[in-house]
């Protein structure tokens, strides 16, 4: 069932194609940042300020759809025994970390001049927050366990449980009253936002996903060699 | 118009700050990553190279 991916097939596919997806991203990336920093038009209230969305909002997508696929690998590799899934986890998490790192880092860069303050313990602030210690555990245990077996269950576990804070962040600014503000791209509904805003939003959003697939096949690559040499 | 757009009406600080960490974060956790495999690619090749000796050495006390 879990045979296409197998690590063999995700080496040969990092071999053949880190190339051209590094030609893609620079396109793509030099497109987004002149459609966001010159093109884009200034909003009516945040003036300037709102091209900080175009680096935070990808960066949150991406660090909570990073942890989803963190989260689903941990149970896999834990209920069915498939290895290749929690090195798949292992290679992501720092990818994970450093783009929820961003999202905070942004967002309060974003709130000061937009809110009056850096940071405020409210609903989606909290849990991003919750996300990226999440984020700084799951990484650490790996590092610090020094047994493969062992580390492999417990990030698991912490993956699998870190779940739980994916819907939180998403609803948090429906559930409580919270400085952000609500989403304006959602899957069920036609987007709140202009396309000329939406459409450098999209094209760094693919930049960073296709940054992230570099950075993820680069890691496999290291995660299974190490494997390898560590076995000798 | 440079001095304009620097200036980001006024929130030039916050904007160029935010896109300074980005690129910053982003940068480093590539090298780190590239840094990091090429390492351990030299080890693996330290393993092969030593895997060849062995097999020519017993290959050669096979034949004497």
């Amino acid at each position: 069932m879990f045979g296409i991916f197998k690590p063999r097939t995700f080496f040969n596919l990092a071999n053949t194609s880190i190339f051209w997806l590094k030609i893609i991203l620079a396109f793509a990336l030099i497109v987004g940042l002149i459609l966001a920093l010159v093109f884009s038009p200034i909003d009516y209230l945040q003036k300037d300020t709102v091209r900080i969305m175009y680096v935070h909002v990808p960066s949150s997508w991406i660090s909570l759809f990073i942890f989803l696929i963190i989260g689903i690998s941990s149970f896999i590799s834990l209920i069915f025994k498939v290895r290749v899934f929690s090195v798949y986890a292992k290679s992501l998490a720092p990818i994970g970390l450093v783009f929820s790192l961003i999202s905070v880092v942004t967002g309060s860069l974003w709130g000061y001049p937009t809110w009056g303050t850096f940071w405020s313990w409210d609903g989606r602030l909290t849990s991003m927050f919750v996300l990226v210690l999440t984020y700084i555990l799951y990484v650490y245990l790996w590092s610090f366990i020094k047994n493969y077996n062992l580390a492999e269950k417990i990030t698991n576990i912490v993956g699998i449980v870190g779940l739980i804070n994916i819907p939180i962040i998403k609803f948090s600014v429906a559930w409580w009253n919270t400085l952000h503000q609500p989403a304006s791209i959602t899957l069920t509904a036609a987007p709140t936002i202009h396309s000329s805003m939406l459409a450098p939003l999209l094209i760094m959003f693919f930049s960073f996903c296709i940054l992230s697939l570099i950075i993820f096949l680069i890691r496999y690559k290291y995660e299974i060699i190490n494997f390898r040499v560590n076995k000798k | 118009m440079i001095l304009n757009f620097l200036n980001m009406s006024g929130y030039g600080l916050y904007i160029w700050l935010s896109y300074a960490f980005t690129a910053l974060s982003l940068i480093s956790l590539y090298y780190v990553s590239v840094k990091k495999l090429n390492s351990i690619k030299n080890i693996e090749h330290l393993y092969q190279s030593e895997k060849i000796e062995e097999v020519s050495v017993s290959a050669q006390a096979t034949k004497f």
